[in-house]
């Protein structure tokens, strides 16, 4: 056979192979099925929570999984500061939570943002320059992050206490006073992972940029800075995670039911033994979760690269 | 516009390395000259040195009429065009260019002006919304050379520029890069590798090995007038061929002896080579250029020597002929780093030791053993020991 005569022989199977319509689910029907129970798993939590949230009934155990009868009346109460049943003792207790979401979003927000800029700060000294310490420097971060914060719970009521007689903005129930503390936890990894991250970035770029006249300065603001975005997102949304789960810290240093946290806050609807309102309780989680969700959406770009630049040369 | 000027400039990094040693150099007002030199020469280190970005540990450097040892670099008014562009990634082409005359403040207006006209020199016009990595390699080098260019500075240093780029593209380059660097009359320090991009660019060329400078002059005085061995072995290609040779002197005629052929050196060449006169029956380095070398029947008159045929490349224009001749060779430092560079070296022993530039159309059989004219009005001489020409 001619090559010319193996092509024509060949021409009419290449025109059957191309696709004309996929057939639904063919060859590849496990990758849903490996979807659908990922996404069941990750489903399933949530699904009880907002169930509980939208039920009249303050228990769990009561309730199956799609309730009865759906009704607003968790949410109302816990935003008009009135939650339990109507006419009942606790209907006078004054519950904060609108304070409670803005110290989140306040006490969240602030922590993401310093211990970016502080994080990315420190790592581009640690990225970019030569200076006596500096392997003991980066060392000394990852040692101590060895330890969890709440190791130090003691130590920072008593220091916290003590730098309060000194500064009251910045002592104890203050929210200032609780930002400072968990900056000072997250600082090492940020900084950590944002000096791979600026690793990655080439030297000559610094170098053309300050050929090109700009001062160290300069170079960390109009070149390091963008470039590290995707990093930064990442680095910012687990901080804002992070810190509005936290709750041992939050707990010992803040007293006044106004100033709690999210955490702290809706702790006391479950706290109580014979009195727990779960139903409160997840109409505060369903209501708290929406700006973790909405930044999420936002970030997910950055995040998605954030996560695995580094592993192939960009 | 200045000149530059380096005085014993030595640089030794933490670890001792000498990479740089009492390196002096004069580059005049509106000079292009171009640092040569295998890797780790220290060639790349020079150029830093003059830039800012590494410190000199001893000597002064000077750009016009000011020391700048301790200026930073951005206090020295140069440009540099780094090897792999160092384009902002985030930035577009535009503001790429512009990035070093907005950090000067200059207006807006003229920040634009400056833009178009960089733009339209170098081709760049449609491209300056895009973002570098929408770019071909040749396109991200001229926005590097733009980004150089806008700032009108004293000197342009460039390092390797065009080294990321294919064969074909280089040549151009190669070409636009000299012409712009003729119609601005910018002083121009540049650093390759390529002994063919520096012969071809160069006013004059500064040859660098180990951190020592070799030699500096026009290109065509280093071609025909090498300083010593390794400028020999690293300008010009083919490299030129180098044998082991014993002088013998008798009255006003200079013979030289490689393996069993002995050739009469003309007193064209005894000219420039003056001491070879009073190296009687001292072993020497001779060396001989390609284009010396001729097939017998083209130059009865020319002595010869005899060499198998080991391989014939045709050029078109010419062949390039590889003998092998009965005499020891020498390769010179240059010649061996170029080799290891490209992982040859196990099969040195086993080369053709003689390349000769032909003329096209010759019939060559391989293993053929057959005579080679050497012009010798055209051999090179040079010590044994220290590798110095022998003038």
């Amino acid at each position: 056979m001619t090559t010319l005569e193996q092509a024509e022989a060949a021409a009419p199977r290449v025109a059957e192979a191309t696709p004309g319509r996929r057939p639904l689910l063919a060859g590849n029907w496990w990758r849903y099925l490996v979807s659908l129970a990922a996404m069941a798993f990750a489903l399933f939590p949530i699904l009880y929570v907002v169930s509980a949230a939208f039920n009249p009934v303050d228990s769990l155990s009561g309730s199956g999984l799609i309730p009865d009868t759906v009704t607003l009346d968790n949410f109302r109460a816990i935003l008009s500061g009135a939650p339990g049943e109507a006419g009942s003792s606790e209907a006078a207790l004054d519950i904060p939570y609108k304070n409670w979401y803005v110290n989140m979003i306040f006490v969240s927000g602030a922590t993401a943002v310093l211990s970016v800029f502080f994080g990315a700060l420190a790592a581009y000294a640690f990225a970019r320059y030569r200076f006596r310490g500096r392997r003991m420097g980066m060392m000394t971060l990852l040692l101590i992050q060895m330890f969890p914060t709440f190791l130090a719970v003691v130590a920072i009521y008593l220091i916290v206490l003590r730098v309060g007689r000194v500064f009251p903005a910045i002592g104890l129930d203050t929210l200032s006073g609780l930002i400072l503390v968990y900056l000072g936890g997250v600082l090492g990894v940020n900084t950590w992972l944002m000096k791979g991250f600026m690793d990655s970035i080439p030297d000559s770029l610094d170098e053309s940029a300050r050929v090109d006249g700009a001062t160290p300065s300069q170079v960390f603001w109009a070149i390091i800075l963008p470039l590290a975005t995707p990093v930064l997102a990442v680095i910012g949304l687990l901080s804002y995670i992070g810190t509005i789960n936290e709750f041992i810290i939050a707990s010992v240093l803040l007293d006044t039911t106004d100033k709690f946290t999210m955490s702290v806050g809706l702790y006391g609807f479950i706290n109580d033994k014979y009195a727990q309102q779960w139903g409160t309780f997840c109409a505060g989680v369903v209501l708290a979760a929406i700006p973790v969700v909405v930044l999420f959406f936002f970030l997910q770009r950055y995040i998605a690269e954030g996560l695995t630049r580094g592993a192939v040369k960009g | 516009m200045a000149d530059v000027q380096l005085k014993e400039v030595d640089k030794i990094y933490e670890g001792g390395v000498h990479a740089v040693q009492d390196l002096s150099l004069y580059v005049k007002d509106g000079e292009f000259l171009v640092l040569v030199g295998p890797s780790g020469c220290g060639k790349t280190t020079a150029l830093r040195m003059v830039a800012g970005l590494e410190a000199i540990t001893d000597g002064t450097i000077s750009i016009g009429e000011r020391v700048v040892n301790n200026l930073s670099p951005k206090d020295r008014d140069i440009a540099m065009v780094f090897q792999n562009y160092a384009l902002y990634p985030h930035l577009s082409v535009s503001d790429n260019i512009a990035f070093g005359l907005r950090l000067r403040k200059m207006p807006k207006q003229d920040v634009n002006q400056r833009i178009a006209w960089a733009a339209k020199l170098l081709d760049l016009t449609p491209y300056l919304a895009r973002k570098p990595r929408e770019l071909s390699g040749g396109q991200r080098q001229r926005v590097a050379m733009g980004r150089a260019i806008v700032r009108e500075p004293q000197v342009f240093l460039m390092d390797e520029p065009l080294s990321n780029l294919d064969a074909k593209l280089r040549v151009q380059m190669r070409a636009e890069i000299a012409k712009l660097q003729h119609d601005l009359g910018t002083t121009t320090i540049y650093v390759t590798h390529d002994q063919v991009e520096a012969m071809t660019m160069g006013d004059r060329v500064a040859v660098m090995s180990m951190g020592v400078l070799q030699q500096v002059d026009h290109p065509q005085h280093l071609y025909d007038e090498p300083a010593n061995l390794f400028v020999a072995g690293f300008i010009g290609t083919p490299p030129m061929n180098l044998f082991e040779g014993t002088v013998q002197v008798a009255g006003d005629d200079v013979t030289v002896t490689l393996g069993r052929a002995t050739l009469p050196v003309a007193p064209a060449c005894l000219q420039r080579y003056a001491r070879v006169r009073g190296l009687d029956g001292r072993v020497v380095v001779v060396g001989i250029r390609s284009e010396d070398l001729h097939p017998a029947s083209a130059r009865p008159d020319n002595p010869t020597v005899e060499g198998s045929v080991e391989l014939v490349e045709a050029l078109g224009s010419g062949l390039m002929a590889y003998f092998r001749i009965d005499a020891e060779s020498v390769r010179p430092a240059a010649v061996e780093a170029v080799e290891e560079a490209a992982g040859a070296e196990g099969i040195v022993a086993a080369r053709p030791n003689l390349i000769a530039h032909f003329p096209p159309r010759l019939d060559l059989r391989l293993g053929e053993t057959v005579p080679i004219a050497v012009d010798t009005a055209g051999l090179h001489f040079f010590d044994r020991e220290t590798g110095a020409a022998l003038r």
